[in-house]
């Protein structure tokens, strides 16, 4: 072959190898044109479920999932659209849509951004059946209460803020998610799961069917429905009760711990918490100074007063530092130290008689006898077993319940004590603790546990709202375990009796909560606060044997625990025991009932 | 020839070859089907689609080939001029009355059918330089006969270029393969090499680099050819030193910052007088060999920056683009990233036919004609694409094996001529694809939509065969007879 021709063979075999190598390449070891591939033709979209639905522990529906439609658009894809038609689908001015398709540009041309939000079916018919390139509607939960109860309870749902986006892969902007109450707890089970509908697109962007058969879809999952504790028309009773009246009520059922009622006052209406007026009524809400988002059950914190003694009586029973028996003296206080001032009753009484008029005396005895008994060595030493009774009954902690924003409370240990009276204390120091008051701090929902314990005769379930989840056949463990208190349940009795006697016998202090027959058993409270009047409670439970509902009544300032807290619980009992009601005159007395509170009003 | 090739000589005709082209032809019509496939379409094969009018020009082709295995190979070398003349006319009656598509007036519209004759001015122009380079009176030391060629192919090349089809143009500057193969000076490719480095880095160098680049090159060449290093380096030394100093001097006088560039220019011309008089009395004459480098290098990169000026922004952008200094996936890089990501997204072994998402799906733009690779390379992977390149590589080596084994020069250059424009084709084309290329709208031979082409190329290679058949007739027939 000439000389020249081997050249020029070489040249050609050598040019198509560098073509080969290439080939080879972007072929087989750079696989970024395979993503790149894909991006091109594979559309996903996000399929919303809808949010799981909320009933009360009859089936009666609380919170209603209701079908609403964003308006979206990617700034760059919208083509010549009729505005004026568009706007009124999407029910805004033709400004305002003008407007937020500007401001969508502003932030992205090439992101889809919301320009309506929450338009109704109808409204996404009919822009379907238009043709407005650019634009899409994706499918979002409104919440609706056909109850109008419970709203800080239930707690609401609201758009995800940046911050949650950039920690949870979950949430893309424009997602809803629970931001209190029943809503934020548990809302990994209400949100369901989201899908993906993967398409294959053309050049321009058109749909030319699913990819793979939608074989790579993946389905998106409802919610799942939850099934409260809640007694829906026990819960409706209960906020009447407290109109006019800042406070909680709580009621539980002993044998489960399953939360009956859960009252904040003042709530709100937790419709106005949804919709395109959410966001100023929200505001609105915020500015309130009695704090309607606030619930109160688990977010605030109160001196638990006289209902508190029945815990000393029980620990100092248990210890042995008392007997049921022991009599004390009471003639109008406790006069060693500083002293402690009684109010009228008759004299000398036991502890069930201490209980059923809620001396003050007596229980002084009780608390220094339990304090500075020998066995424990000194006082600080005392003060801590004190503490741990308290924890085993749930003081001093969070109870671990499922309500969101639950508090711990307080409960003083010897390192504060040696902290504020550089170690310079003993029992007389923090007498105050004996009947409730002092530096003790729980929650409405510690003291209607405490409730459920007496109810119980020594042992408690947490607290929880959940009764059952959809789908599933049980709910969190943590509810199912009995928790006992360190005292045993032979203790329980002569507290139990002087329950029973505050209600049933002349001289009790919880009279007004008598109900014929329905055998209540009850403590008050009146509670000193600094803000003003004393705080009106009351803690009770019915039957007396085999008990059904606890209940813990607080009313802010609302003075004496027998005159306001006690007949709303017996009202709730009643209810709840009965279904009837039998004194209806005592239900509008209660109603009407309103309490003046400059501390809060005063902020304004 | 060796003997291997025998095999088929008493067929005279070399099956093979007949067999790797109808085999990429048949390739070509299947992908084209798999780049207009439409799934959700109905009714099925029509001939008034791509490919079903592809495949009636596949028949037209298979017909034309028969009909030129049928006419004696005395005819081609007989109407060679008269055909390279009547297409001449035709180019220029086109560039008067031709249609114009994608801003190239290269169409010509006969009743119902278009046609180009820029693809047809390859084959005329191919017979015409084959008749020409065989005469007796050409001599390849001749510069006259030189001229004379260039002008054969040079011709064309303008009137397809004042077409503004730059892409079919370019394609004639293959036949410098033919010139080399009948043996025009080896400097010429050197020189051609040295333009091409010059056109790239006056795009990614700065001009002085550029300069510094070429003043240490043509040195270096003067070194080479006459040994002596010390001078050539003191040389550089000087010039780098007096120029710097005079700039730093001018520009401390003027008190602001002069271009370096100029005194690098101004020092380094103004030596060649020293330089110039050094050759003279020191009898190296071949100084003046890098002198003229020197003086054409500068005048060519000015040249280049003139031309580039000039070009209308798309031509900049693309040459801008392909040099890797500017790209812009959404503009001028599109074609080519699109085509990237289709060809790269067929990995090893492909998608399966019909299975190309990016083709399929209209990402790749011109899919079913300059950028049908781009199917071959989603839907048969890199050994589709491989295999597809392998036929074409071994098309064009018989085509050089045929013009070798011809006993007349008119059949080796013809042959020649033929497996340049398939090499040009091929590597353009694919290239360009897969983004080593310009973007240069020229046809993938037998896999691009399109009958103009189909047909030229059909022309080219049958020609091409049928001479190489008479030959081995011959070659039968000397045998036979002793």
């Amino acid at each position: 072959m000439n000389n020249r021709a081997k050249i020029i063979s070489l040249a050609v075999v050598a040019a198509f190898a560098i073509l080969v190598l290439r080939l080879f390449y972007i072929q087989v070891i750079d696989s970024s044109y395979k993503y790149d591939a894909q991006n091109n033709v594979l559309r996903r979209e996000v399929q919303h479920p809808p949010r799981g639905e909320v009933y009360d522990r009859n089936g009666e529906l609380l919170v209603r999932s209701i079908a609403s439609y964003d308006l979206m658009a990617i700034p760059r894809d919208v083509k010549e659209f009729d505005t004026l038609t568009l706007a009124r689908i999407a029910g805004v001015t033709p400004e305002k849509l003008k407007q937020e398709l500007a401001k969508a540009a502003n932030y992205s041309r090439r992101r889809p951004s919301v320009i309506v939000k929450q338009m109704s079916l109808e409204s996404k018919l009919l822009f379907d059946e238009g043709d407005f390139s650019g634009f899409y509607t994706v499918y979002r939960t409104m919440r609706s209460y056909p109850r109008k109860i419970a709203g800080n309870l239930l707690g609401y749902i609201s758009e995800v803020d940046a911050a949650t986006i950039e920690r949870d892969d979950y949430y893309q902007t424009g997602d809803y998610r629970g931001m209190s109450g029943i809503e934020l707890t548990y809302e990994d089970v209400l949100r369901g799961e989201k899908g993906i509908s993967v398409s294959v697109v053309d050049v321009h962007g058109i749909t030319k069917g699913p990819y793979m058969d939608g074989a790579a879809d993946i389905r998106a999952v409802p919610g799942k429905a939850i099934t409260t504790s809640l007694d829906a028309r026990l819960q409706e009773l209960g906020e009447e009760l407290m109109e006019g009246k800042v406070g909680s009520i709580i009621a539980i059922e002993p044998s489960t711990g399953e939360i009956l009622v859960m009252v904040s006052s003042p709530g709100y209406d937790p419709d106005e918490l949804v919709g395109r007026d959410r966001g100023n009524n929200y505001m609105k809400l915020l500015g309130n100074p009695r704090r309607p988002l606030f619930n109160r059950g688990v977010m605030s914190r109160y001196p638990p007063g006289s209902t508190f003694k029945v815990v000393n009586g029980l620990m100092a029973l248990q210890e042995g530092s008392v007997t049921g028996n022991q009599k004390y003296p009471c003639h109008g206080g406790y006069t060693v130290g500083r002293g402690l001032k009684c109010h009228n009753h008759f004299s000398p009484v036991n502890m069930r008689q201490a209980v059923q008029t809620s001396c003050n005396t007596y229980f002084c005895y009780v608390f220094r006898d339990f304090i500075d008994n020998q066995k424990f060595g000194d006082p600080k030493q005392a003060l801590d077993v004190w503490n741990e009774y308290l924890y085993s009954f749930g003081f001093g902690r969070s109870l671990d319940s499922d309500l969101s924003g639950e508090l711990s409370g307080y409960v003083p240990t010897r390192e504060y004590y040696d902290k504020a009276y550089h170690k310079r204390w003993n029992s007389l120091t923090i007498l105050s603790l004996s009947i409730g008051q002092g530096e003790l701090g729980c929650t409405p929902l510690q003291m209607a546990n405490l409730a459920t314990i007496i109810a119980n005769r020594g042992y408690y379930y947490t607290p929880h709202i959940v009764k059952r989840i959809e789908g599933r056949d049980s709910i969190d463990s943590r509810f199912y375990e009995r928790h006992r208190t360190m005292v045993e349940s032979r203790h329980f009795d002569v507290i139990v009796d002087g329950m029973y006697d505050a209600v049933h016998k002349t001289g009790g202090t919880g009279w007004r909560a008598y109900v014929p027959g329905l055998d209540i058993c009850g403590k008050t409270g009146t509670a000193e606060n600094p803000h003003g009047a004393d705080h009106s409670t009351f803690m009770c439970f019915a039957p007396k044997d085999d008990p059904k509902i606890a209940v813990s009544v607080y009313v802010e300032h609302g003075g004496f625990g027998g005159s306001v807290a006690a007949p709303i619980a017996s009202l709730i009992i009643e209810q709840y025991l009965t279904d009837t009601i039998t004194r209806p005159e005592m239900v509008d007395a209660v109603k009407q009932t309103t309490i003046p509170y400059p501390y809060y009003d005063r902020q304004k | 020839m060796t003997g291997k090739s025998n095999k088929t000589a008493e067929s005279g005709l070399d099956w093979v070859s007949v067999a790797i082209f109808f085999g990429l032809m048949i390739i070509g019509w299947l992908n084209i089907y798999a780049a207009v496939f439409d799934e959700s379409a109905t009714g099925g094969f029509t001939f008034s689609s791509r490919y079903g009018s592809q495949l009636v020009w596949i028949g037209i082709c298979t017909l034309a080939a028969i009909v030129i295995m049928l006419i004696d190979e005395i005819y081609y070398h007989v109407l060679a001029y008269p055909i390279y003349f009547l297409m001449l006319l035709v180019l220029l009656v086109t560039l008067a009355v031709g249609t114009t598509v994608n801003g190239a007036q290269s169409w010509l519209r006969i009743g119902g059918f278009s046609v180009q004759p820029a693809e047809f001015a390859k084959f005329a122009t191919a017979l015409a330089l084959a008749r020409y380079m065989s005469s007796y009176s050409f001599s390849m030391s001749d510069w006259k006969s030189k001229l004379a060629a260039a002008a054969i192919f040079g011709v064309p090349m303008v009137i397809i270029l004042l077409q503004n089809d730059a892409g079919s143009a370019i394609v004639f500057a293959s036949f410098l393969v033919v010139f080399y193969r009948e043996g025009f000076n080896g400097w010429f490719y050197v020189a051609a090499g040295m333009l091409v480095f010059l056109f790239v880095f006056s795009f990614i160098w700065t001009p002085t680099v550029l300069l510094a680049a070429i003043i240490v090159i043509c040195t270096a060449i003067e070194g080479i050819m006459n040994g002596g290093w010390k001078r050539n380096i003191r040389y550089l030394a000087a010039v780098g030193f007096v120029s710097a100093t005079i700039c730093l001097a001018a520009s401390l006088i003027s008190g602001r910052v002069l271009d370096y560039y100029w005194f690098l220019l101004g020092s380094a011309l103004a030596s060649l007088a020293a330089v110039g008089i050094y050759a003279w009395r020191t009898t190296l004459y071949n100084i003046f060999i890098s002198i003229g480098m020197l003086v054409g290098s500068i005048a060519f990169t000015g040249m280049v920056d003139a031309v580039f000026a000039h070009m209308k922004l798309h031509q900049q952008k693309r040459i801008l683009n392909l040099l890797g200094v500017e790209s812009d996936p959404q503009f001028w890089g599109y074609n080519v990233n699109q085509s990237k990501i289709a060809i790269g997204s067929g990995g090893f072994f492909g998608k399966g036919y019909l299975q190309g998402t990016q083709t399929k799906y209209d990402f790749v733009p011109e899919q079913s004609t300059d950028f049908i690779f781009c199917t071959v390379g989603e839907e048969w992977g890199f050994v589709g694409s491989v295999i597809v390149l392998g036929l074409f590589c071994w098309l064009i080596l018989r085509l050089i094996r045929m013009g070798e084994r011809q006993q007349e020069a008119f059949g080796r250059v013809y042959c020649y001529g033929v497996a340049a424009i398939f090499l040009f084709h091929v590597l353009v084309n694919v290239g360009m694809t897969i983004g080593i290329m310009p973007v240069i709208g020229i046809p993938l031979p037998l896999f691009s939509y399109g009958g103009s082409s189909l047909l030229a190329f059909t022309l080219l290679f049958f020609v091409a065969v049928k001479l190489d058949s008479h030959g081995r007739e011959g070659i039968a027939r000397s045998r036979n007879l002793q």
